[in-house]
């Protein structure tokens, strides 16, 4: 059945937003985000194999990409955040405040 | 019977890795238990007849974002007094499953309603090489240059970003 798929994006994606609102180490949120648009993925390829199309894959492609795109912007500003201030604690994100 | 037996392995696997994700307090472990996650994920895609999507699943995500990611992690090389004393981590864990178990429970309740389906594994090509291809350049040729795009400016922004290196060093 459809529904058990999409049943298991629904509790991905909520263990994603509680990983990103329980934990401060930078690479743990991080990768909690990814856990999210993982989720997304599976719901967009369950309707694509309900309704027989595969316009959902693309979208799921291009959501991969995305993240990719994501992954390298996130890990270079955390390399910088440990070369300045030598921690990995999301509170320290807060010096960004203008 | 078989492919139902597959999806329940495969669902509670992924499960447990999202849950040891959220749960360790190394952050190397915690990738480690996501790769779990994300190869279970392409196994799900295979049963719902997604052949490309599966592909690209293990060797993109579970491939390559997951190494850099660990490439990062080994390259900072995160001792245990590196981590940020997580204290509260407990009640906002607590509360946070409070606030989200309703909203889960009121869209798993639409999601039941939903016309159920087969998940019977299609032939004919259906999420095959050939045929996503084709409609990618087909019907999705302008998002597909946006993306491009993206990717180049995520490139320069990690260049400037990263490759940054200060007077005296």
């Amino acid at each position: 059945m459809i529904s058990n798929y999409l049943t298991l994006s629904i509790i991905l994606f909520s263990l994603g937003i509680l990983g990103v609102i329980s934990r401060r180490n930078v690479f743990t949120v991080f990768m909690s985000i990814e856990l999210m648009l993982n989720a997304a993925n599976l719901a967009f390829i369950s309707f694509s194999r309900l309704h027989i199309s595969m316009d959902g894959q693309i979208l799921a492609l291009m959501v991969i990409a995305v993240a990719a795109a994501e992954a390298s912007l996130a890990l270079a500003v955390v390399i910088l955040l440990h070369k300045h201030k030598g921690v990995l604690d999301t509170n320290i994100f807060s010096t960004l405040k203008g | 019977m078989f492919a139902e037996l597959l999806f329940f392995g495969l669902a509670v696997m992924a499960v447990v890795g999202a849950i040891g994700l959220i749960l360790f307090k190394h952050p190397m472990n915690g990738a480690m238990s996501f790769v779990v996650t994300l190869i279970s994920l392409a196994g799900l895609y295979a049963l719902l007849s997604a052949k490309l999507m599966f592909l690209v699943q293990l060797i993109v995500y579970a491939g390559a974002i997951m190494s850099l990611i660990v490439f990062i992690i080994m390259f900072l090389n995160i001792q245990d007094r590196d981590l940020p004393d997580e204290k509260g981590r407990g009640m906002f864990l607590l509360g946070g499953a409070v606030i989200i178990t309703p909203i889960a429970w009121f869209l798993h309740k639409i999601v039941k309603s939903l016309p159920g389906s087969t998940t019977d594994i299609l032939g004919g090509g259906f999420g095959g090489v050939k045929e996503v291809g084709l409609l990618l350049f087909k019907n999705w040729l302008l998002p597909f240059e946006i993306v491009s795009i993206l990717l180049l400016v995520a490139l320069i922004g990690a260049v400037v970003l990263a490759g940054k290196r200060e007077d005296g060093k």
